[in-house]
């Protein structure tokens, strides 16, 4: 942050993270981001939920165990220069396996969009990936690199988006396909070093 | 999609030249209007060059207009190339929930659907999920559940339709076999599951060997009509039935109609008897074939399918007085009915939702594009599905240069304009580009980024006034200048100072930014104090060019031109709420009329409605400024130069000019009504 605004919008962390004050941060250490990664104001991310032994081992101590050695346990991983918007959510996905409802790591790539108001869920969201304002990603989705989700887009829990592929609705459906230049750096898709350089200015 | 302002689309030159033909090419240059058809042809049509402005409005432009990144370019054609001038062809198919590769002899054997576990829920069209029954664990071992297809959307589930699975694995096998199989099952249940496959594949293994005990089974069809043959099987009992019918009734063997089902749809005897009508009275008997000729030899008619063997199907006289009765019934309802949607595509019988059965995902494709005329390759992914490697793109962002287009601010809070989003946060900027006000002219920049190794020598030709009925002025502030070479950022940074220095020579004061070896280009962000100035670029970096357009949005034709006497005041307040403006434009388009209509009758009467003339037509409002882009460089010698339009020989041997023109539309932002 340049010392002009030493109480600005935004926190600059040491690997180039930008994040606003006024975003909400739970359980920040189970929370990984890459570097440059721009989060706004009124973000909600919740490490908290992240994979609990205690929950586990209730029920089933064997898989407690297995969980206990990585002990401190990753609810949210985002890469370089991904931006989540204002109000945006990112929730690790969660469901029910073998009677134990417990939760599982949201990997966020590298120059994704988060639109406004939009709701992560997903187990995977690839590079280059755009996800539209009010959109939803329901649990377990897995988004591929360079998927296009629309603004206000549903895409159901389970849902694979392939690469390349534009997906709107609710529920949402493929309906077409981003053109073969989509990323290109500058271009549509690749904005994130420009997204990234003026926030905060 | 449509894009938030600003954007810039790119003209593909195909709308206005035909597809390559070479007689009707050969025509048109034979044809008196043409100019002058000695001229090298240029890359677009003359005329077109000459005294046409593109409009953004006329309806052939919708077909033309592409976001750059769906451009692609030919190297041979020399030539921007969008998704009508390019043929494609189908490298794999794959399921794109499981995203496995589907081998092209399946999909013709199969239908084009995943032939594993992945099936769409068919009342809301969301992925299934294979879900166990037994939740409810103790040992954590015991994992053998029945197992049904879940909807993680709406909650659906096969156990709506009584269907339960055995195993996790193979699911629709399991599901075509339960279907298929067991006529004993509940009347939806007897339909076959096949039926979703393509009608032209060739059936295999299961209706094959179903189809003997369908045609031995002799039973009554008014008896037990859907019992035996799904229609899947039903099909294919009248496919055997007419063939055998064809070969049987066909005449001649000779007769091509015998040979093959597909050539005649009708009965071979038809064309016969058609024949014999003019072969016969007449005395074109005597040339046309008197001698093979035995016309009273009545040819044989080709019968029907009789029996439920052979694929007749008669409806049970209720059928549909039962169907009504229970549509009527209290228990079915509205809901209890599958909708149009939902039963495209089901078997036809399916009416209620209970007839409904899950739908095994289409593939997808990834396919290799060509362009049409020289049939070079343009796009070539990989093989495998889940790779986005291409082993060749040839995408035009990386010949012709990527424009982009901002708003420049005399205050010194901008930013985030720029942002797909304009709605982003923290975007106090002062114009609102979704409410443009008529007549204040408002300084655009508009930067261009080549992607070449080569620079390139830019010229830009828009029109003074927009075309189409609002009519804005705009200027290009410096319509010719050069943007430098996309060279690589390590040999820019060894070279260092030179580069520099060479920016520094041709580019405005803000030069401080341009040492920047990454050519950001936000780099003169910072210094808005500067004054656009006429012939001079405004920004420059090492393969970026700024320049200032200039735009004074028109009036509206139903707009008021009120007193321009109230700008200072406004502007300010424009300055003040500017996300309040954002907020409720589209409010503020329909009270304006109103406003209009109360405030100001005598000025003008703003009857939108009344007089055809006044109307806005959709998106008139708008404001597009059509730029001819012209460019020139000189790039390495090819082989293939005497194939290239547009190429003149450089002095050189081992350079040669090359020149591209196009088209391209930049949306500024929409035109308020009324002038504030």
């Amino acid at each position: 942050m340049p010392p002009k605004a030493p109480k600005g919008e935004y926190i600059e962390t040491d690997t180039g993270n930008k994040i606003s004050r006024r975003s909400l941060i739970h359980g920040t250490q189970h929370i990984i981001l890459g570097g440059k990664t721009v989060i706004q104001a009124d973000a909600v991310i919740r490490g908290d939920l992240y994979r609990s032994s205690s929950s586990a081992s209730s029920t089933d101590p064997q898989q407690a165990a297995a969980a206990t050695p990585n002990s401190p346990s990753v609810a949210i991983t985002v890469g370089r220069y991904s931006y989540i918007s204002r109000q945006a959510i990112l929730r690790p996905p969660s469901r029910l396996h073998r009677g134990v409802y417990s939760f599982y790591p949201l990997k966020i790539g590298d120059h994704v969009f988060v639109g406004e108001r939009a709701v992560v869920e997903a187990a995977t969201v690839g590079n280059h990936v755009h996800i539209g304002k009010d959109a939803v990603v329901g649990s377990m989705a897995i988004l591929k690199d360079f998927a296009y989700v629309l603004d206000g887009a549903v895409v159901a829990p389970g849902m694979v988006v392939p690469s390349w592929c534009v997906v709107g609705g609710a529920p949402a459906r493929i309906v077409g396909e981003v053109g073969e230049g989509y990323g290109v750096e500058g271009a549509e898709g690749g904005m994130a070093r420009e997204r990234y350089r003026l926030v905060g200015r | 999609m449509s894009r938030p302002f600003p954007y810039a689309f790119i003209s593909c030159p195909c709308a206005n030249i035909p597809v390559p033909d070479p007689a009707k090419k050969r025509r048109s240059r034979d044809s008196p209007q043409k100019s002058n058809p000695d001229k090298p042809k240029p890359l677009l049509p003359p005329d077109d060059e000459d005294e046409q402005t593109f409009d953004p409005r006329s309806p052939r432009a919708n077909f033309s207009l592409y976001p750059p990144e769906q451009l692609l370019y030919c190297e041979d054609c020399h030539q921007i190339k969008c998704p009508r001038c390019i043929t494609e062809e189908i490298v794999c198919w794959y399921c794109p929930n499981c995203l496995f590769e589907t081998p092209s002899s399946m999909v013709r054997s199969e239908g084009n659907r995943c032939a594993r576990n992945c099936f769409n829920c068919p009342i809301c069209t969301a992925p299934l999920a294979v879900n166990t029954l037994e939740n409810v664990v103790t040992g954590g071992t015991s994992q053998q559940g029945p197992w049904v297809l879940s909807c993680g959307y709406c909650m659906w589930s096969t156990l709506d339709i009584g269907i339960k699975f055995d195993k996790p694995t193979n699911i629709r096998t399991q599901l075509s076999k339960m279907t298929d199989a067991t006529p004993s099952r509940s009347r939806q249940m007897s339909r076959t599951f096949g039926d979703l496959k393509s009608p032209l594949s060739t059936y295999s293994s299961i209706d094959e060997a179903f189809l003997p005990p369908g045609e031995s089974k002799p039973e009554d069809p008014l008896d037990q009509p859907s019992a035996p043959l799904n229609p899947d099987a039903r099909f294919n009992a009248l496919k055997n039935f007419y063939k055998n019918q064809i070969s049987a009734t066909s005449s001649s063997p000779t007769d091509p109609l015998g040979m093959d089902f597909g050539a005649g749809f009708s009965s071979p005897g038809a064309l016969n008897r058609i024949m014999s009508l003019y072969t016969s009275s007449s005395r074109l008997s005597s040339l046309y074939g008197g001698a093979n000729k035995k016309p009273k030899t009545k040819p044989p008619v080709m019968r029907e399918a009789l029996t439920a063997g052979e694929g007749l199907k008669v409806p049970s006289p209720d059928a549909e007085d039962a169907l009504i009765q229970r549509m009527a019934s209290p228990d079915c309802g509205w809901d209890g009915l599958a909708s149009l949607e939902q039963r495209s595509f089901q078997s036809p019988d399916a009416r209620f939702v209970d007839d409904l059965l899950p739908l095994p995902v289409l593939l997808r494709t990834k396919r290799s594009k060509r362009c049409k005329s020289c049939k070079h390759i343009l796009v070539k992914p990989e093989l495998k599905p889940q790779s986005t490697r291409f082993r060749i793109r040839l995408i035009a962002l990386s010949y012709i240069p990527l424009p982009t287009l901002r708003p420049l601010n005399p205050g010194p809070q901008q930013a985030a304009t720029v942002l797909p989003t304009p709605t982003a946060p923290g975007s106090t900027t002062n114009p609102n580009l979704d409410a443009l006000s008529p007549l204040r002219p408002i300084q655009l920049l508009l930067t261009l980024k080549n992607h070449m190794f080569d620079p390139v020598r830019v010229t830009l030709a828009t029109p003074s006034v927009t075309p189409g009925r609002v009519a804005s002025k705009v200027t290009i502030l410096c319509p010719q200048f050069d943007i430098g070479a996309n060279s690589d950022v390590w040999d820019e940074a060894l070279q260092g100072a030179s580069a520099t220095t060479t920016a520094a020579n041709t580019a405005t004061p803000a030069t401080a930014t341009t040492t920047d070896p990454r050519g950001s280009r936000s780099g003169g962000l910072g210094v808005y104090e500067k004054v656009a100035e006429a012939g001079k670029v405004w920004d420059k970096g090492r393969n970026w060019t700024t320049v200032v357009l200039e735009v004074v949005p028109g009036t509206l034709p139903g707009g008021v031109k009120r007193t321009l006497k109230k700008y200072p005041a406004n502007e300010l307040e424009a300055d003040n709420h500017p996300s309040n403006n954002n907020n409720n434009n589209d409010d503020e388009e329909d009270s304006n009329s109103d406003s209009d209509s109360d405030s100001s009758v005598a000025l003008d009467w703003s009857g939108q409605t009344s007089d055809p003339n006044q109307q806005l037509q959709p998106d008139e409002d708008v404001l597009e400024i059509p730029v001819f882009v012209h460019m020139e460089w000189d790039s390495d010698n090819q082989i293939d130069q005497e194939q290239g339009v547009g190429v003149g020989r450089g002095s050189s041997s081992d350079t040669v000019k090359r020149e591209l023109a196009y088209w391209m539309v930049l949306g500024v932002g929409r035109i308020m009504r009324e002038v504030v």
